[in-house]
């Protein structure tokens, strides 16, 4: 069987480099943000990977439970708090840049990168 | 030819290199000054490598103050790949990811 | 009183919120901002030093009557020493560099305010969020906290560039915000690697597990982690290659809002700079990568900014050159290096804030930033032209203004720690710097005037002057009286170093 958190890390890495294929080489601006949220999702993945503990507990002690037992089962709780932060910070960045790419796209009439994001001199 | 007609010769390129602006006197003048800006703190810059090997650092120098002076005009180059396209930066931004982490990960291993 | 530390960051943030809920109601957006915004520097001077745990969540070691009351495995390891809560340290480095930012961030209000006739309250939630997040980037001793706060910050200056009239504006903010969305999850993967290393994210914690040995400063996974983070610093500060986006983004906001954008800048270099020298100090070669970054940031900026001809432009790439001074104390590392810059910092935050303002006039009176369209306006304009001047010399480092007192500081430093070649291009790169500076005020200023250079109105608004002249007020104070901050900058960095 395989190891959970192991394909979760190969998992986060692959968001991330798909991500960035995304971003690099996809000419579209909406494919490029897709991609952003790619690395984002897998930054995010990378974090909460790291409070998996196999067979863990939900950390929040019920009454019922033995302090001994509760520190060593239950998950580590600081990540989640992040994460949750940390997707609430993503998904603004990602209202914003969506809303600045649709006034280029009614500016220009185009969502190709190449032509509206080039060298403003020329 | 020898090296003060080329670097004469690279003065007088300027003019065609910088086509793009109108030509005036600042223009050109502030042009070489970045020129000669660029080769200087570049070359005075190498010498902190004595800190690694001194003979190492006396071969950098000369192999780069030859590849500088002969390669004048820099500084057109240099703006044509700093120009404000997406692709050009985000091109910089990846290359600067990839040489910073492995020569992070791998160069004190 | 110690309560008065989080208020820094709450106060902005609410007038914020605030102001955004009464957009539309023109005077009564004056006042309230205005207001806020001249409260706001009395704050930090009110202060008093120390510590503020949020929640009360102080460390267990401080508190003895929890700490006897925990299974000895708690309280007899390192666990008892961790930051459970996030923590805020004031002291006089933060008195000091908030005291000016939040008095740079009432002047760009103050023109604001005067220089439009409809007040936006939509602006000015952008502003008071910017400083309120880089306050809490500034205050804080945790880096989860300064990330989340760093977004913020990013994204205030999207808004901020925004809210220009410039053609580019949408394009320029477009690519700010590509190149970030890499460079921000980047960070964030490298203080994932930090929070699985030691299990925390407070600065102070992680700086005692390397310092105790808890983990191993050349293992791949510390490495790996200084890796991203320091590319997510280069990113944030505009070191190489994000040179060019972040000098573009200050060119296409307005004069005021530059001024804003450089100083979040400054402020963010600094927190993540500080943070990572704490972090990272015992990596051997961390020195040597902040010193090529910086260096090739000053060459860099400097080259460009003597070739461009848009007169926004080349103070961009000035302010963001004289970032690479920063770079280069830190680089250095000893105590006078560290302290050298951040005195460079907090001058730089100012002598950058007067050029744009002082050169955003130009743009106001002719509609044009092209120094080759420009010319004689010393005959309408000389009080600003003079102030302008003055602050051109406290840029290029002129006794006995501030920029000369930090710089000089920085070279005795870089001669001190065995490196005069670093020495020799800072000298060299403030030259050019001068020289660029007075190709633009000859250009701008001195030059005969253009025949079809017509000037639009006339009247500079009064605040805008006032502005420039408080903000020079301050260079030469500071230059004349160099002690009055940097004995707290000492103090501060004796006890990092």
């Amino acid at each position: 069987m395989i190891d959970v958190q192991l394909a979760a890390l190969l998992c986060s890495g692959c968001f991330i480099l798909v991500g960035l294929y995304a971003a690099i080489f996809l000419d579209n601006i909406i494919k490029k943000i897709i991609g952003i949220s790619f690395i984002e999702e897998g930054a995010n993945l990378f974090l909460i990977t790291l409070a998996y503990k196999p067979k863990g507990v939900v950390p929040i002690l019920l009454p019922n439970m033995s302090p001994d037992w509760f520190i060593t089962n239950s998950a580590y709780p600081l990540p989640h708090a992040l994460v949750l932060t940390s997707v609430v910070i993503g998904a603004s960045t990602l209202a914003v840049i969506l809303a600045i790419a649709m006034v280029l796209y009614k500016k220009h009439g185009s969502l190709s990168a190449s032509e509206i994001l080039g060298d403003s001199n020329e | 030819m020898d090296i003060y007609t080329m670097i004469h010769n690279s003065v007088k390129n300027f003019q065609n290199k910088l086509k793009k602006d109108i030509i005036t006197n600042e223009n050109v003048s502030s042009a070489i000054a970045a020129e000669l800006t660029i080769v200087s703190t570049i070359l005075i810059s190498s010498i902190l490598l004595r800190r690694i090997n001194v003979m190492l650092t006396v071969l950098i120098i000369l192999g780069l103050g030859l590849y500088l002076i002969t390669n004048m005009p820099l500084i057109s180059k240099l703006k044509k790949e700093q120009d404000d396209s997406l692709n050009k930066m985000m091109f910089y931004v990846i290359l600067t990811l990839g040489i910073l982490v492995s020569v992070v990960y791998w160069g004190v291993l | 009183m110690n309560d008065l530390i989080p208020l820094m960051v709450i106060i902005p943030i609410i007038a914020a919120i605030l102001l955004n809920v009464l957009h539309g109601k023109n005077s009564l957006v004056k006042i309230v901002s205005f207001i806020i915004a001249i409260c706001l520097p009395l704050i930090p001077l009110l202060s008093n030093y120390g510590l503020h745990y949020f929640g009360g969540h102080s460390p267990l070691i401080d508190n003895g009557d929890l700490l006897n009351s925990l299974p000895s495995f708690i309280s007899n390891t390192n666990l008892s020493n961790l930051h459970i809560g996030i923590t805020y340290y004031f002291g006089g480095l933060q008195k000091a560099i908030l005291f000016f930012l939040f008095l740079l961030g009432f002047l760009a209000i103050f023109i604001t305010i005067n220089e439009r006739k409809r007040s936006s309250g939509s602006y000015m939630f952008l502003i008071f969020m910017a400083l309120g997040s880089v306050t809490a980037m500034l205050l804080s001793d945790d880096i989860f906290h300064m990330y989340i706060f760093f977004e913020i910050a990013i994204t205030a200056q999207v808004g901020i560039i925004l809210s220009s009239n410039d053609d580019q504006r949408y394009e320029t903010a477009m690519k700010y915000m590509i190149l970030g969305s890499i460079g921000g999850p980047i960070l964030l993967t490298g203080i994932g690697f930090l929070l699985g290393l030691v299990g925390s994210v407070n600065i102070t914690d992680i700086s005692n597990a390397v310092k105790n040995g808890l983990i191993d400063p050349i293992s791949p996974v510390f490495l790996f982690s200084f890796g991203l983070i320091f590319f997510g610093w280069i990113y944030s500060v505009g070191l190489p290659p994000f040179h060019t986006i972040k000098s573009a983004i200050y060119s296409k906001a307005t004069p005021s809002g530059s001024a804003i954008l450089q100083a979040l800048s400054v402020v963010i270099f600094l927190s993540f700079g500080l943070a990572i020298l704490r972090i990272y100090s015992h990596l051997p070669f961390i020195n040597g990568f902040i010193i090529f970054f910086s260096l090739c940031g000053m060459i860099l900026s400097i080259t460009m900014a003597l070739i461009e001809t848009d007169l926004r432009r080349i103070i961009g790439f000035l302010a963001v050159g004289e970032l690479g001074y920063l770079g280069l104390g830190f680089g250095i590392g000893t105590k006078l290096s560290v302290t050298a810059a951040l005195f460079q910092g907090l001058n730089e935050l100012i002598i950058t804030a007067l050029l744009f303002i002082g050169f955003g006039v130009i743009l106001q009176l002719t509609k044009t930033s092209n120094i080759n369209k420009l010319g004689g306006l010393i005959e309408s304009h000389p009080k600003i032209a003079i102030m302008v001047l003055i602050g051109g010399f406290a840029m290029a480092g002129v006794p006995p203004l501030n920029g000369f007192q930090s710089k000089l500081m920085l070279i005795q430093s870089a001669l001190n720690a065995n490196f005069p070649e670093l020495a020799i291009i800072m000298i060299l790169i403030s030259i050019v710097t001068f020289m660029t500076f007075i190709k633009i005020f000859h250009s701008a200023y001195l030059k005969p005037k253009p025949k079809d250079l017509t000037i639009e109105k006339s009247l500079v608004p009064r605040s805008t002057i006032l502005s420039i002249a408080i903000l020079l007020i301050i260079c030469i104070v500071l230059g004349l009286m160099p002690e009055l901050v940097v004995k707290d900058f000492s103090v501060f960095v004796g006890g990092l170093i």
